[in-house]
């Protein structure tokens, strides 16, 4: 039991470190994304990449600091890249344009031979432990809400409440927008990377569009907006299938079968309470009033 | 002409052909995105699974001996039913709550019918009974099959009888009021709820019958099958421009031929990729789609 | 009249073949209180959007300081002078009273992304710069003991005062008022009139404002502009106004129903 534990803590992190990323753009910001897999996916193959090709002679513990580097950077990059066209559509669209982006990097990703392609990414060292897994959750969390409680986490939190508002306080909302989506990329990276030297094989399937919507069903479970709602949603999460599994063979099978009913019985049961009184897209909200031209 | 040439031009058939039949496909699962788009706004993401269920009631019942002309109206029947029942239970409760968690709600049952699926009938790929026998006509280097002419033609009379039915019907009438004003077609006595039931019903039917041709076409189904056509129909009505219904055939018919021109002048793997990238592009430049109107926001 | 600080030039604004505003032109003092009134659907707010560069106007000039503005982000046209409310209010419902307020200080914030994660000296010190700036308009606002309350908490009447104060924070050298009177009971109409003067005199600003209840603009504007259906039909000191036959039937015609 103990072992097996320590087994899933690691996981456990790395998904805390998903959904605090992903709760960055959706929850706080209310840049409905659905592409966060593919950040994932960005980080951790960059990361896998570094110590599997061009791992410097230095300690695995250095080593494993830089792959985690490069995997951020990396997705900041991607997250950049497709933030800025992106960003200028808002709610479901947003939503089907980051799928669409997060599965264009998944096909590329199975179309290139060097990183395994269809075979999936082995050989990976496995570098990553529960202490490191710790120091980048607790770093992650600081400096997510370090910057939240200043002026620039202010001016995106203004935006998930009123975009033109805050365009009318002066606030240059695609800017910020953008700094969401980007952070939010670049630890779903990190993330990847440590998950690669954890799990020392990657495969494309394994980034599919379902596992964004695994760490969006974390991020709601614990309240969209709220850190520690994402924590807790991301421990939950992990352990269901593991408790499920416990609850015997039939049950555990069922598993996914589960998730969807919570799911849709999550947002039946409290579609406003758990977004609290706010919609993603402001603007809706005022359209449907009929105000003076 | 130089016999390079020749074979340019017989491929390029050969490819238009294939892409029209998927296309075709595309084209019915779309209109149910974008009917259902139209009328209340939401992404039903859950789209692709009608035409997963309906490849599998297709499947069941010709295995148990009902000859094809019959299955395909008892699986529409099926796949409408059951939009029928979701739309009452879930839509319906969660259509004032804002369109995010509508959309959320629509994953999970999107989710929730592949992975039921899976656990009632088996994750691996059943293989399709051949209700009709194969036949493969050849036309210089061109070969279609008649299940290609089959879908050709089913697609053509589904989407007449629809047109019939938005058009000169008082249903369509009202769907058409509904989906132009809501509170307004509510104030002059339609009653809405059952304007929107049946538009599920419409759609996800138009979805099954996708699903039985496709069941014919690739002869396997699979619980899911649905995911990426699902997908790639929403790409379709995004591209034609959701809501507007001759816009998710136009779109439709689009995808499946740049889908196989893609696939038969450069790479196979590239084919979904083909998709999203159309997707992204149209969102980028024209939002509204091939046929929409580009609207401004109001403060 | 002074030398005009907001001056629009034959603004237009055409939404497909509709014409929501025809050649306004105005100008505003520098420490001017000006009303635009009119019917519903005369085009006051549309007015407001082209200023503050929500929409950009078909054609014509908007000029800051005799500077055109035209084509501007509004949070550049915001952090350039002019700042507005909205007609609905449009508050940062989920954040305190004075998070409202400290957003409106954000463009003048002088730390980096990296001084805010590594909460540097120069970060404390913009806080509490920025804390203590929020403070002292929240006291001119009576709202300093809300100040950890959630706005969308406010009564009504207080939350179109903290949006005032909201505006104000991003000091100003012209504030457009939306509406500032609607839903508001006569009591709080009043209050209101006071408070319009007062921020004038205080802040020593320009004010534009929107309303279709005539009381209030003929109380507190010197200078008043009537529009309906989006053409200038009238423009004068209050007293003129009132008697202007154009504007009585303007008001007549949709007033009556």
């Amino acid at each position: 039991m103990f072992e097996f534990f320590l087994h899933l803590s690691p996981l456990i992190g790395i998904n805390i470190i998903l959904a605090v990323s992903l709760n960055l753009i959706n929850g706080i910001c209310g840049q409905f994304s659905l592409g966060h897999a593919g950040f994932w996916a960005v980080g951790a193959y960059t990361g896998a990449a570094y110590s599997v090709y061009g791992a410097l002679p230095l300690p695995d513990e250095l080593n494993l600091i830089i792959s985690c580097g490069l995997g951020f950077i990396a997705a900041c990059v991607a997250g950049l890249i497709i933030g800025v066209p992106c960003l200028r559509l808002r709610g479901d669209y947003l939503a089907i344009a980051t799928l669409g982006f997060g599965e264009i990097i998944r096909i590329v990703i199975m179309n290139t031979d060097a990183i395994g392609g269809p075979r999936g990414f082995s050989g990976i060292p496995k570098w990553t432990n529960l202490f490191w897994v710790s120091l980048f959750v607790v770093i992650t969390v600081v400096i997510i809400a370090n910057i939240l409680r200043g002026t620039h986490g202010r001016a995106i939190i203004s935006i998930r409440e009123d975009e033109i508002a805050a365009d009318s306080m002066g606030i240059y909302t695609f800017k910020y927008k953008t700094l969401a989506f980007v952070i939010g990329a670049g630890f779903a990276g990190l993330a990847g990377s440590l998950y690669a030297h954890y799990t020392q094989f990657l495969h494309p399937n394994g980034f599919s569009f379902m596992f964004s919507v695994i760490i969006l069903l974390m991020i709601i479970l614990g309240g969209l907006g709220s850190i520690t709602g994402s924590i807790v949603g991301a421990i939950i999460l992990t352990l269901m299938p593991e408790v499920l599994r416990f609850m015997g063979e039939t049950v555990s099978q069922w598993r996914m079968v589960i998730y969807s009913v919570l799911l849709i019985a999550l947002m039946l049961l409290r579609p406003g309470g758990i977004f609290g009184k706010h919609e993603f897209n402001p603007l809706t909200l005022f359209k449907k009033k009929g105000e003076e031209a | 002409m130089s016999e390079d040439t020749m074979y340019f031009f017989w491929d390029l058939g050969q490819y238009l052909i294939n892409g029209l039949t998927q296309g075709s496909i595309y084209a019915l699962v779309a209109l149910g995105y974008t009917m259902v788009y139209g009328i209340i706004k939401l992404i039903n993401f859950a789209h692709g699974e009608f035409y997963m269920i309906g490849a599998f009631i297709g499947y069941y019942i010709i295995l148990a001996g009902v000859p094809l002309y019959l299955a395909f109206p008892i699986a529409m029947l099926g796949s409408g039913l059951i939009a029928v029942i979701i739309e009452r239970l879930v839509y319906r409760p969660i259509r004032h709550a804002g369109r995010i968690p509508a959309l959320i709600t629509a994953l999970g049952i999107s989710l929730f019918f592949q992975y039921l699926g899976q656990m009632l009938i088996g994750a691996d790929p059943k293989a399709f009974p051949a209700a009709i026998e194969e036949k493969t006509y050849i036309f210089g280097e061109i070969m279609i099959t008649n299940i290609q002419v089959i879908i050709l033609v089913a697609t053509f009379v589904l989407m007449v009888v629809l047109w019939w039915l938005v058009n000169h019907t008082r249903i369509g009438k009202a769907m058409r009021a509904t989906s132009y004003n809501h509170d307004a077609a509510e104030l002059m006595g339609i009653d809405t709820n059952k304007i929107i039931s049946f538009t599920f019903f419409i759609g996800a039917a138009l979805a099954g019958a996708a699903g039985v041709l496709v069941g014919m076409y690739y002869t396997t189904v699979e619980p899911m099958m649905g995911l990426i056509p699902g997908l790639k129909a929403f790409i379709a009505a995004v591209l034609g421009g959701i809501g507007i219904i001759p816009g998710a055939v136009l779109g439709g018919l689009t995808l499946g031929v740049a889908e196989n021109l893609v696939v038969g002048f450069w790479v196979s793997t590239y084919r979904d990729a083909v998709a999203f990238a159309i997707l992204i592009i149209i969102l980028l430049i024209k939002p509204a789609g091939i046929l929409g109107k580009n609207r401004k926001e109001k403060v | 009249m002074s030398t005009p600080i907001l001056e629009t030039k034959a603004i237009t604004m055409r939404f497909g073949g509709l014409t929501a505003v025809d050649n306004f032109s105005l100008k505003i003092g520098k420490t001017d209180l000006i009303g635009v009134i009119g019917p519903n659907g005369a085009g006051k707010t549309t007015i407001f959007n082209m200023i503050t560069g929500i929409y950009e106007p078909t054609e014509g000039i908007v000029e800051l300081n005799g500077e055109n503005i035209v084509g501007n982000r509004p949070a550049f046209i915001t952090q350039k002078g002019i700042a507005r409310t909205f007609q609905n209010i449009r508050l940062f419902k989920d954040l305190s009273v004075i998070d409202n307020i400290r957003l409106a200080g954000h463009f003048r914030v002088d730390y980096g992304l990296v001084a805010s994660i590594f909460r540097t000296k120069k970060f404390h010190a913009e806080e509490k710069r920025l804390e203590d700036e929020a403070m002292e308009l929240l006291k001119i606002f009576g709202l300093e003991k809300k100040k950890d309350h959630l706005a969308k908490n406010l009564p009504y009447g207080e939350q179109r005062r903290l949006e005032i104060a909201r505006a104000l924070g991003t000091k100003p050298s012209v504030l457009l008022l939306d509406e500032p009177a609607a839903g508001m009971n006569p009591n709080e109409t009043k209050e209101l009139t006071k408070l319009i003067r007062w921020v004038r005199d205080k802040f020593q600003i320009a004010i534009l404002l929107i309303e279709h209840d005539m009381k209030l603009v003929m109380e507190v504007c010197e200078t008043i502009y009537v529009v309906d259906h989006g053409v200038q039909i009238a423009h004068g000191v209050p007293s003129e106004i009132q008697n202007n036959p154009k504007v009585i039937e303007a008001y007549l015609g949709t007033d009556a129903e």
